[in-house]
């Protein structure tokens, strides 16, 4: 039953989802890879945001956003870039296979933390946009946006367990993404 | 929190991320010290979460995304004016907004509430943590557990007491932030309720030292520099109590 959104509504959403639209856009831009697309997406989900604005139960106003970011963007990769989320199944099934697998031995090569310190933004950017998605996504909302497992797995709608392993996935990729780069660079 | 796993790989990163409760942190802590190849991986860890947080640090969404937004919802005005950015105010206020909202009193709720006050920020944090898995940051009972946490996160420590005597035992601490300082609370049980209470160095006690906001009471007072505010569903009554019992105790 949609009806127009009234003034209180506005006022609620710009209360509300105001104070968290550069996380929303930075979370829209690690996911669609770019800032043009980004904004279209945080755009689509504003205007989601502010049709469900009454169902906005009060508690975590970020949180709620970004789940609403996350859908947007998922429904924009659906229609751009379905390679990208035919991918997810592919992966979730790798996961649940090497559930807590990656350990300080997995990798091909590892870097002293004086090396991975080293890294610019440059190089951390592109190590992190090759991450799988649900990889990605789960690091940006740690790493780069800082919410904690509980509201990760909220956004995500996955389970804590699920959030602590792709974390370590995730990271332990970019760790030996860096080792590997390192070489290269020297050479 | 109690990680649902045992695995040491996960738990370091939980660890590293400041996810773990004490017990476990602790544990961590002896399986690091024990394991080499494991407090190597905690560095490399720490390293590359230090290293993203440096060359990756939080933007501003775009001037223009912000008036774009605001023009699709319907809230720009014709003028020309800048997207206002998102501060602690307007974080504040949609926190205290929030905390009106779940106590049902909607009959108050004309627009964005003004709540910047004290008062609505104290009810706010109290709100926030009694929904939060944990009322208290650090849990412990013990004055000399609590207080010595807290140094480090904030200039001054509070004055710490146990009320379990009275009645009111001590369950731990946390930090709140209020206007934009963050500031020592404690936490305390009466009959299973939850009482907060914040010490705000330098600030002004509730005029009248009591009131009512959204359900909860509020009981304020100031002592040595300190503007104490003690907030709780409990009865009034007994927040007196409360407060009397804890000026009245000797640290």
């Amino acid at each position: 039953m949609a009806s127009l959104p009234s003034d209180d509504d506005r006022a609620r959403f710009a209360s509300v989802v105001l104070p968290h639209l550069a996380d929303a856009y930075a979370l829209a831009r690690w996911l669609t890879g770019n800032r043009a697309d980004a904004e279209d997406v945080v755009q689509d989900a504003c205007l989601r945001a502010l049709r469900g604005i009454g169902g906005f139960a009060g508690v975590n106003a970020r949180a709620w956003l970004l789940t609403i970011v996350r859908h947007a963007a998922y429904a924009w990769l659906g229609k751009n870039r379905s390679a990208a989320l035919l991918m997810v199944d592919d992966l979730e099934a790798v996961e649940q296979q090497q559930a807590g697998g990656g350990g300080p031995d997995g990798g091909p090569q590892t870097p002293e933390a004086a090396l991975i310190a080293k890294a610019d933004a440059v190089r951390l950017e592109a190590a992190i946009a090759e991450l799988p998605l649900p990889f990605r996504e789960t690091l940006v909302l740690r790493d780069v946006q800082g919410l904690d497992y509980r509201e990760i797995a909220e956004v995500t709608k996955v389970p804590i367990g699920t959030v602590m392993s792709r974390l370590a996935r995730a990271r332990r990729r970019l760790i030996e993404r860096i080792a590997t780069d390192e070489p290269r660079r020297a050479s | 929190m109690t990680p649902p796993t045992t695995d040491p790989r996960l738990l370091v990163h939980a660890y590293v991320d400041g996810e773990l409760d004490p017990a476990h942190a602790l544990e961590v802590e002896r399986m690091l010290a024990a394991d080499p190849a494991l407090a190597a991986e905690r560095e490399r860890l720490e390293a590359l979460r230090d290293a993203i947080r440096a060359q990756l640090p939080r933007e501003d969404a775009p001037p223009q995304l912000t008036r774009r937004i605001e023009a699709a919802v319907g809230l720009r005005r014709a003028d020309a004016r800048l997207a206002p950015r998102p501060s602690w105010r307007a974080l504040a206020a949609s926190v205290a907004l929030a905390a009106v909202l779940a106590s049902g009193a909607t009959w108050l709720v004309r627009g964005p509430a003004p709540a910047d006050t004290t008062a609505d920020m104290v009810v706010a944090s109290h709100l926030r943590a009694l929904m939060a898995p944990q009322p208290a940051d650090v849990a412990s009972s013990d004055r000399h557990t609590v207080k010595p946490w807290f140094n480090g996160r904030i200039p001054e420590s509070p004055r710490v007491v146990d009320l379990a005597s009275e009645g009111f035992p001590l369950i731990g601490g946390r930090i709140d932030v209020i206007g934009q300082t963050p500031v020592p609370t404690l936490v305390y049980h009466y009959n299973r309720h939850v009482i907060s209470l914040t010490a705000i160095p330098g600030g002004h006690p509730l005029p009248g030292g009591q009131a009512q906001i959204a359900g909860y009471n509020i009981v304020s007072w100031s002592d040595g520099g300190i503007a104490y505010w003690a907030v709780s569903d409990v009865a009034a009554s007994d927040l007196e109590t409360f407060a009397k019992d804890f000026r009245a105790a000797n640290p």
